[in-house]
């Protein structure tokens, strides 16, 4: 019975234990391009929204937001950072 | 007369360098405080954990037939960010409600501890949006939805998945010169709910349980494809694994097979925006259960709103239909509504709701809904 527990668990685990430091963390990795980044925005964002203005937050504000749409319309760390870089030097 | 003089010049001439002297030590002090003014900003200009409060609230007026206009807060939802570095970042929505009594209900919409781990793939751990389908993880939130209203089965508890506690790992990459994103799920799953008389299914229940009571998991996913270009979105969705039964008691102690299956896309073309989704859950049957029958439930719309060109106007129709296992909640529906866009976060909607129920002796009401929605 535990045996079958265990197994049951394993779906599980392997989900958590996937995102164990296989992989280099994203903010190791390149940098920004302004014009990949307004391209990627103007696509992206209209997926689901209207667009915001980029001087609507600051810097550091655009980060936070930038992070929380990747996890909600699937980006890559590389979108963000691009997407990111338009903003911050648009704002 | 010509001593004064002297004496005059001779003080004058020591008294300049003195006050000169506190003129540079008067500088030098605004200087040091100046420095130290700048090293406190640039202290804070980049630092390693970020916070930040966005979200989004409603507030307006309903008219629906058989009940009396009323003016209405909808719902205030604050989204809170905490950030570390671009490695690890928590989000949380609180959703407070208020109801008609006057009270307010609160809620936890999601929280997660987001683990962004490669550039193509994060873990998002905790209790989340369902990743099935579209409406009710990403086009909810009032100041994005078109309208004042959810479509007929996507409200909470309805044909469409809300919530869930569990992981996810989720994620977007290119695909043979297009783009696609994807999420992958195991989770507490939901629970289905007995009826009054407990010999019929009430609900699929899918407030994002927070304890496993049947102890059997749920996976599923969906999986995007934006093809042939970015305009267009196509996405796929699916679970499977079984939900306990809870009854008027409590859990029954019974477990039933659960599926659920969903379409969504959205396309762009000019200044139209298009979306569609259809959403299945299905509850398998039990003879040991007082309702052994199996149940779905199932729900779609279709939805076209246009923004004028030049203008603030927009216009927005949507058609959608509501099946379950009863007669009661079923609903055909036909929904128009003309917006005002003050700002791409700040939008005046006015939108009509046509209800139908198609199951013989059952009714449902029109209503008329205005709504200011705002997102921050």
């Amino acid at each position: 019975m535990n045996r079958i527990r265990h197994f049951r668990m394993l779906p599980a685990a392997a989900l958590l234990l996937s995102g164990l430091p296989l992989f280099a963390p994203a903010a190791e990795e390149g940098g920004g391009d302004f014009t990949r980044g307004a391209q990627a925005w103007s696509i992206h964002c209209q997926r689901c929204h209207n667009v915001r203005d980029p001087k609507e937050l600051r810097d550091d504000q655009w980060k936070t937001t930038a992070n929380h749409m990747r996890i909600r319309g699937g980006l890559t760390a590389q979108e963000v950072r691009d997407i990111l870089t338009f903003l911050q030097e648009s704002n | 007369m010509n001593r004064s003089l002297i004496t005059l010049a001779v003080g004058a001439a020591l008294a300049a360098p003195a006050a000169a002297q506190t003129e540079v030590e008067k500088l030098r002090a605004e200087l040091d405080e100046l420095r130290q003014e700048v090293r406190a900003a640039a202290e804070w200009k980049d630092p390693t954990t970020l916070v930040h409060m966005a979200g989004y609230a409603d507030v307006g007026y309903e008219d629906a037939e058989g009940s009396p206009g009323s003016y209405l807060v909808g719902t205030f939802a604050p989204i809170f960010h905490y950030q570390f570095n671009d490695i690890v970042m928590l989000e949380s929505e609180l959703e407070f409600e208020a109801l008609p009594d006057g009270s307010t209900e609160t809620g936890l919409e999601y929280l997660t501890i987001d683990y962004l781990f490669h550039n193509n793939a994060a873990l998002v751990v905790g209790k989340f949006l369902s990743p099935l389908g579209q409406f009710r993880q990403n086009l909810h939130p009032s100041w994005i939805n078109k309208l004042a209203s959810a479509p007929a089965g996507f409200g909470h508890d309805e044909a469409a998945p809300n919530a869930e506690v569990g992981a996810q790992v989720r994620g977007g990459f290119g695909l043979g010169g297009h783009r696609a994103n994807y999420a992958v799920y195991i989770a507490n799953g939901p629970a289905v709910e007995l009826g009054p008389g407990g010999t019929e299914l009430e609900a699929v229940e899918t407030p994002g349980l927070n304890a496993d009571e049947d102890g059997k998991k749920v996976v599923g996913g969906r999986f995007g494809l934006l093809v042939p270009g970015p305009r267009l979105e196509f996405g796929l969705s699916a679970a499977t694994g079984e939900v306990g039964e809870l009854g008027a008691g409590g859990y029954t102690g019974i477990t039933r097979d659960y599926q659920a299956q969903g379409f969504d896309f959205t396309w762009r073309p000019g200044g139209f925006n298009i979306v569609g989704e259809y959403i299945r859950q299905e509850v398998g049957a039990n003879a040991a259960s007082t309702a052994p029958e199996e149940g779905v439930w199932d729900a779609w719309y279709l939805q076209a709103s246009y923004r004028f060109p030049a203008t603030d106007w927009e216009v927005v129709a949507r058609y959608g239909e509501y099946d379950t296992p009863g007669t009661e909640a079923d609903r055909e529906q036909l929904a128009l509504g003309v917006n005002y866009v003050f700002a791409s976060n700040f939008v005046a909607k006015a939108t009509f709701e046509s209800n139908d129920n198609p199951n013989p002796g059952e009714e449902a009401g029109d209503r008329w809904l205005l709504q200011l929605a705002y997102g921050f």
